[in-house]
């Protein structure tokens, strides 16, 4: 299958800390990938150089759907279809869950009436339709996360990048999001997770890449990834490093 | 916002006729004046609105449009005899145009900090016709000359003439608003002003719809500057440039209601006339009395419900017809 998105040595040095080193790695199309590893690894610092939040140093690069996206803004990364929710929610509170959709929505027509049906479509996909005309800042921890993945979705993206958005969430709560990663997965949609939540990882995942200090350590499927040493010293210290199930996970 | 029980259209169109016939009913030009004014900072706060309101982009510095729409429809009638109607347009389209620059500067600000560069630029500006005299007059400033009753160089003999003029202006800010609240831009503006972030993030192109809403708002308010020089005759940098304006255009839509229609039109009804009232009734004798009274008012407003008198009609409605819960902010819905 084609390469959804493929980053090359993608480095961000912040003063003396050299926050992602060299980074690559590649998504298929259609694929679900998880992105983990310890805090401070650079997860996120990632996320924020692909979508244009901050400029990679020189010689990186992240090419997506054969487009190298290096050097574009923001909101021109999402109009090429990339994606993103925020590692903390960010929804506009004034706004109606409706409204706070229908902004993205704007983005592939200006149409009013049109741009409200495709919202209203997505704010169902995600199983919102009862909280249309709740301001969003009243919204519950997981239905803020909702709003989120809905407003991302109404940009018709093709390329989805989530930001721990199962952090703080109950158990029937987690079910709940990764029947939604898969049905978004089930559309078509590559997706990218960063993720603390070892449960949802493996429901969801194909492959698994870990960060540690700004470098992978480690990539493939989610079982042997799981009981690599190196994984789980990183996420557990080199104590842990020499007992050889890591089924149950580090959270 | 929820609707009102009545259609707005029967709102709408019961305001105008009040607004249009109102002059007729007063008693002296006195309560004319009032109303001009009324009118024309209306107008300013409607326009100050779309980029201060709705975008939360608090610009402290409007007068530099304000100021740029007088001396350009100033200089042009003075100068070269062009019909401040003319003049008007074209000190719109010189204020938008300053808008461009001025926004490359200050939109790299936030916050406080683009508050504090808006300040800036009206005050450079200001110094600027201040000290070069070959501009426009410097200091002394100039005064239009009374044609008498001429109404195609925006003179009239009637004062109500003025008020009309003035409001028409703010019909014509009104029905931007309007327009714009109910398109793609509204959410826009609303969304970059909640979180500019997570606005790029669905595909907004932040800079340049601050670029555009600036232009708008800068091209609404050197209109004001045209019409507020042809009615008192006279132009200097100290009144065209004058950071009463700036702070005007803000305060009105604070205590208003910020980022909704109707907001600075309420606003400065309430400021305007008390102030003005106070003013004549306690005049200059007692010393700054009428000026803690108007502080005293805003404070109470700000305090009080810091969503405007807007929030505040729209409590009593909803507590008189029962109508949804009640909301302690304003809401952008669907």
């Amino acid at each position: 299958m084609a390469d959804a998105l493929v980053v090359r040595d993608l480095s961000k040095r912040f003063g003396g800390l050299l926050a992602v080193q060299s980074f690559s790695f590649s998504v298929a199309e259609n694929e679900t990938m998880a992105l983990i590893g310890p805090n401070g690894a650079g997860k996120t610092t990632s996320f924020h150089l692909i979508t244009g939040y901050h400029r990679p140093d020189p010689g990186s690069s992240v090419v997506a759907f054969g487009r190298e996206l290096v050097g574009l803004k923001p909101h021109d990364i999402c109009a090429f279809g990339l994606a993103r929710t925020f590692q903390v929610a960010r929804p506009f509170g004034h706004m109606t869950v409706l409204a706070n959709v229908m902004t993205g929505a704007f983005l592939r027509g200006r149409k009013l009436e049109a741009a409200r049906e495709r919202a209203r479509e997505a704010i169902a996909f995600v199983g919102l339709e009862a909280r249309a005309h709740t301001p969003a800042r009243d919204l519950t921890t997981i239905d803020q996360r909702r709003l989120e993945m809905a407003r991302a979705l109404a940009t018709e993206p093709r390329l989805l990048m989530f930001d721990e958005v199962m952090a703080g969430l109950n158990p029937s709560e987690i079910d709940q999001a990764v029947a939604l990663i898969g049905k978004l997965s089930g559309r078509g949609l590559t997706i990218i997770i960063i993720e603390h939540v070892m449960r949802a990882i493996m429901a969801v995942a194909s492959r698994i890449v870990v960060l540690d200090h700004g470098q992978k350590i480690a990539e493939g499927e989610p079982k042997e990834v799981m009981s690599d040493p190196d994984v789980i010293r990183a996420y557990l210290g080199s104590g842990y490093a020499a007992k050889p199930a890591a089924g149950e996970a580090p959270c | 916002m929820a609707g009102t029980r009545i259609p707005p259209g029967v709102f709408v169109a019961a305001l105008a006729v009040v607004a249009v016939a109102a002059p007729l009913a007063m008693p002296t030009p006195f309560y004319v004046d009032i109303m001009i004014r009324v009118a024309l900072f209306s107008f300013i706060g409607v326009a100050w609105n779309l980029l201060g309101g709705y975008a939360k982009q608090l610009s402290l510095g409007h007068a530099a449009f304000f100021g740029l729409g007088a001396y350009t429809s100033t200089i042009l009638e003075v100068n070269y005899g062009v019909s401040p109607w003319i003049g008007m347009l074209a000190g719109g389209v010189v204020a938008a145009a300053a808008s461009l620059p001025i926004g490359a500067m200050c939109f790299r600000l936030r916050g406080p900090y683009f508050a504090i560069s808006t300040i800036a630029t009206a005050q450079v500006l200001m110094l600027l016709f201040l000290k070069f005299r070959g501009l426009a007059w410097g200091a002394e400033g100039t005064t239009i000359p009374n044609l008498g009753d001429a109404p195609l160089m925006m003179q009239f003999a009637a004062k109500a003439a003025y008020y009309y003029v003035a409001l028409a202006l703010l019909a014509v800010a009104l029905v931007v608003t309007w327009l714009i609240e109910r398109s793609w831009m509204g959410y826009y503006l609303v969304a970059l002003g909640e979180d500019e972030d997570a606005a790029e993030a669905v595909g907004v192109n932040v800079p340049r719809i601050k670029r555009h809403v600036f232009a708008i708002s800068a091209f609404l308010t050197g209109l004001a500057g045209t019409f507020y020089i042809q009615y008192i005759y006279f132009i200097d940098p100290n009144t065209a440039f004058s950071f009463n304006i700036s702070v005007e255009a803000a305060l009105v839509s604070i205590v208003g209601g910020i980022g909704t229609l109707w907001g600075p039109v309420l606003g400065t009804a309430l400021l305007e006339v008390t102030s003005a009232l106070l003013q004549s009734w306690l005049g200059a004798g007692l010393g700054g009395v009428q000026l803690t009274i108007y502080a005293l008012i805003l404070m109470a407003v700000i305090l009080l419900r810091p969503t405007g008198l807007i929030g505040l009609l729209t409590d009593a409605r909803d507590r008189l017809f029962g109508g949804g819960k009640r909301t302690k902010e304003v809401v952008f819905d669907g």
